[in-house]
């Protein structure tokens, strides 16, 4: 026996994504999401690949690499995959881990689902997509 | 609890004395037998070991109620111990001589397309016999260090050394969550015949196929049943894959819904406690609804199982999954401590692109034995300057090539997007079948014009052939559509397909 | 001249972000929406301030302008202040009528409530907001 699943539980309340779950809710979201790790240099999202999941990071970094050039860096917190679930198109960028990469993944058909049954973790993604695009494009209010 | 052919194996001398040796395989169960199997048949002298009596791994005790998961078709569109047969046939392990393919479907007596346990068991045990699979058995493996460039496995006979090992020691070691109290009640692995549970209340901690396999297995018996994780069940037949619990253990669930006396809890366990002569069962509502006690006769954690991995996380090993699996590379190799492999169901460690969220079958024998067959061939390749074949292949047959394996080749029907068939293509080599490669080093993998093929099973449960493009560097992808009799010959897919393929080297423009 | 909450209902159901939801939902929103009228040259919204609201343009139209910079027009149908809303970022561009300029506003408050009541809008303003991502990183791309 052994604490690793408490530590999911716990890594998980302190990420602002799940930040307005309950402890059970939590427990329910671990054991929703499968745990897969990545190593250096390995591709996690491949441009133009379809079928991806939604990965959430827990520990390590990840770079976001279109054609080559690092234009994104992504840490403990941040998710990604969820934006070609949601359009249902393929990425545009690869992931690649920059050191190991520890990960939840979620199927891309059980994100949606998984969502509207977790409004708050819906709002958290929106609120997050928000500051993406408002640093992304300087113009819309 | 059922026996099992406790007997010892045929006697005689027992090979592999301690010493050293090239290479050694850890544990007689599908895995560790395929994997030897070819390993022999490379010509790489090896080791093998296991703690057990006798061949059989996990299926010398389980599952506990007897019948299987995996099925085998004794009539089939192909002839038994032709290659295209092994689609129907998920439980016999792989062979290349006749005499020694498609044991299982000989074994089974006819009463069920699952075998029972003691037919699985029978079918190992047929396939170490007849293939003279040789297994150091009743030795096992106790630690684990490294000298040099060596790996010492050390064992109640003694120590082994060697440059490379693979473990293929199960996944079937009892594993329980930290909830509080639930050290203190059985797990699936210690369930007892159905009869001691006449008249009892029943609690089972998990939602997966275990747990539903005892509730279906306790239901003549039980009072009432509980079932209950922190999510719903899911059901194989909603996610169209072999996601969740299967359709043999449904009735529970049929049950549940039409309110039979069993209950299928969302929730969260806080506390398991002895209360009376029984226990009682602290449980927090993950749907918002309300936090329910309960008392109960029995309560039994289905709750899974991890690998035996001893000291291996020690050696530098890494884990996940709360230590109940090796991080691995594409090959199945460790990915913190080169040398160290796996093979059988600690195969599904290494998950591949998991598209559409479906994973492989490599935690199963269908899956795992095509694992292991290319992790030898790896190993050879890799370690004793193995070449493989290569043929060559006409450049007009390409296309018919390709859409007949999407159309029927096993290993990429029981391995979807995960083991892909590849042909590359160069000016002077023309074009060569490089045989079949896990998807996930394809991918990623540097190399020259080159072509993988593989079955792809989509979120609706649809199924594609997708080819994958390795051209200028860079690989694309192509999935092509399905069609509703699942043949990818047509005059349609072959059209696709050469438009695809144009401008690759060695192919006519 | 006063728009009927039916007359709003119909606007807001033209607009994208609205347009998946059911009659009720949109009579819900049209109920806490109200009509500002903006002469031309009034500021709608100020750079640099937080946002208050969101606004749909009825009818009129309106520049969207950053410093000196004339980014876009807006006219019938058109919407803005979601994201101003949802992050509580000041405004990076000012909204000035071109013309006199009704618009229907729904507060801050009000916007986000509708939000958490209605999981259908949520997820219409998240596919809205990952489709403009998509769209700048395909930029950077061509």
């Amino acid at each position: 026996m052994n604490d690793s699943n408490r530590d999911i539980v716990d890594v998980l309340a302190s990420l602002t994504l799940f930040g307005d779950l309950s402890r059970p809710q939590l427990e329910a979201v671990a054991h929703t999401f499968d745990e897969e790790w990545f190593s250096e240099g390995q591709r996690i999202l491949r441009q133009g690949f379809t079928g991806t999941g939604f990965y959430v990071i827990l520990e390590g970094e990840a770079a976001v690499r279109i054609d080559g050039v690092d234009r994104a860096t992504l840490g403990k917190g941040d998710f990604f995959g969820e934006i070609s679930i949601l359009l249902g198109e393929p990425p545009v960028a690869d992931i690649v881990a920059l050191r190991p990469l520890r990960c939840l993944v979620l199927g891309g058909p059980d994100t949606e689902p998984f969502l509207n049954s977790y409004p708050r973790v819906m709002y958290r993604m929106l609120q997050a997509q928000a500051r993406r695009l408002r640093n992304a494009s300087q113009w819309r209010s | 609890m059922t026996g099992s052919s406790d007997r010892p194996f045929p006697p005689g001398d027992r090979p592999f004395p301690p010493g050293d040796y090239p290479l050694i395989v850890v544990g007689s169960g599908p895995g560790g037998l395929q994997v030897s199997y070819f390993l022999t048949r490379l010509g790489i002298d090896h080791a093998h070991i296991s703690a057990d009596p006798g061949p059989g791994g996990m299926f010398r005790r389980f599952p506990i109620f007897q019948r299987l998961l995996s099925w085998t078709r004794p009539y089939a569109p192909y002839e038994r111990t032709t290659r295209f047969y092994e689609s129907y046939d998920w439980n016999s392990l792989l062979a290349e001589e006749p005499e020694n393919r498609s044991l299982m479907p000989e074994i089974m007596d006819g009463v069920s397309e699952f075998p029972s346990r003691p037919e699985m068991e029978r079918n190992l045990i047929l396939f170490a016999e007849k293939t003279g699979t040789a297994v150091r058995y009743e030795c096992r493996w106790t630690a684990t260090r490294r000298e040099g460039d060596r790996f010492v496995v050390e064992t109640s006979d003694g120590e082994y050394r060697a440059r490379h090992v693979i473990f293929a020691v199960g996944a079937a070691e009892p594993w329980k969550p930290s909830t509080p109290g639930i050290e203190l009640v059985p797990h699936y692995a210690e369930t007892g015949p159905a009869q001691e549970y006449a008249g009892k209340r029943i609690f089972i901690v998990g939602k997966m196929n275990s747990g539903f396999e005892l509730a279906e297995g306790l239901l003549p018996w039980a009072r009432q049943i509980v079932l209950c994780s922190p999510r719903d069940a899911k059901l194989s037949v909603v996610t169209r894959s072999l996601v969740g619990i299967r359709a043999r253990y449904l009735q529970p669930y049929e049950d549940h819904v039409l309110g039979g006396g069993i209950y299928i809890l969302a929730a969260a366990i806080e506390r398991i406690e002895r209360h009376a002569d029984g226990w009682r069962v602290f449980t927090r509502s993950t749907l918002g609804g309300a936090d329910l006690t309960l008392d109960v006769d029995v309560v039994i954690a289905a709750t899974g199982f991890g690998s035996p991995l001893g000291d291996l996380a020690a050696l530098g090993v890494a884990t996940f999954n709360q230590g109940k699996l090796p991080v691995l590379t594409p090959f199945w190799e460790s990915a913190t401590m080169p040398g160290i492999y796996f093979a059988g169901t600690i195969s599904q460690a290494m998950a591949g692109l998991k598209k559409h969220g479906v994973p492989s079958n490599s935690g199963a024998v269908q899956g795992a034995r095509y694992n292991a067959r290319v992790l030898a061939e790896h190993i050879a390749r890799t370690h004793y300057a193995w070449q493989a074949p290569r043929p060559r292949v006409a450049a007009k047959e390409v296309v018919p090539y390709l859409l007949s394996e999407a159309t029927r080749a096993p290993e990429l029907w029981h391995q979807r997007s995960y083991l892909a068939r590849v042909l590359s293509f160069d000016e002077q080599e023309g074009v060569r079948d490089e045989g079949i490669w896990p998807l996930a080093h394809f991918v990623d993998a540097p190399g020259g014009e080159a072509v993988a093929m593989t079955i792809e099973h989509t979120a609706e449960g649809e199924i594609r052939p997708a080819v994958y493009v390795r051209r200028g560097g860079k690989v694309e992808e192509h999935v092509m559509p399905g069609d509703p009799l699942l043949d990818f010959e047509s005059a349609e897919y072959r059209k696709q397909l050469r438009s695809l393929l144009s401008g690759l080297k060695g192919m006519r423009a | 001249m006063a728009l009927s909450k039916q007359e709003k209902a119909r606007l807001l159901a033209g607009v994208g972000l609205f347009s998946a939801l059911g009659p009720r939902a949109l009579g819900t929103i049209a109920g806490r929406a109200t009509e500002v009228e903006f002469p031309a040259g009034r500021y709608i919204a100020r750079q640099g301030e937080v946002g208050s609201g969101v606004f749909v343009i009825a009818r009129g139209r309106a520049r969207v302008v950053r410093g000196d910079e004339e980014i876009t027009v807006f006219g019938p149908g058109d919407f803005f202040g979601e994201l101003s809303v949802i992050d509580r970022a000041p405004r990076v561009a000012s909204v000035v009528a071109a013309e006199p300029t009704l618009c229907l506003a729904i507060a801050a408050w009000d916007f986000l409530a509708l939000l958490e009541e209605n999981p259908k809008l949520m997820k219409a303003v998240l596919l809205e907001v990952v489709a403009r991502l998509r769209a700048t990183t395909e930029h950077i791309r061509h």
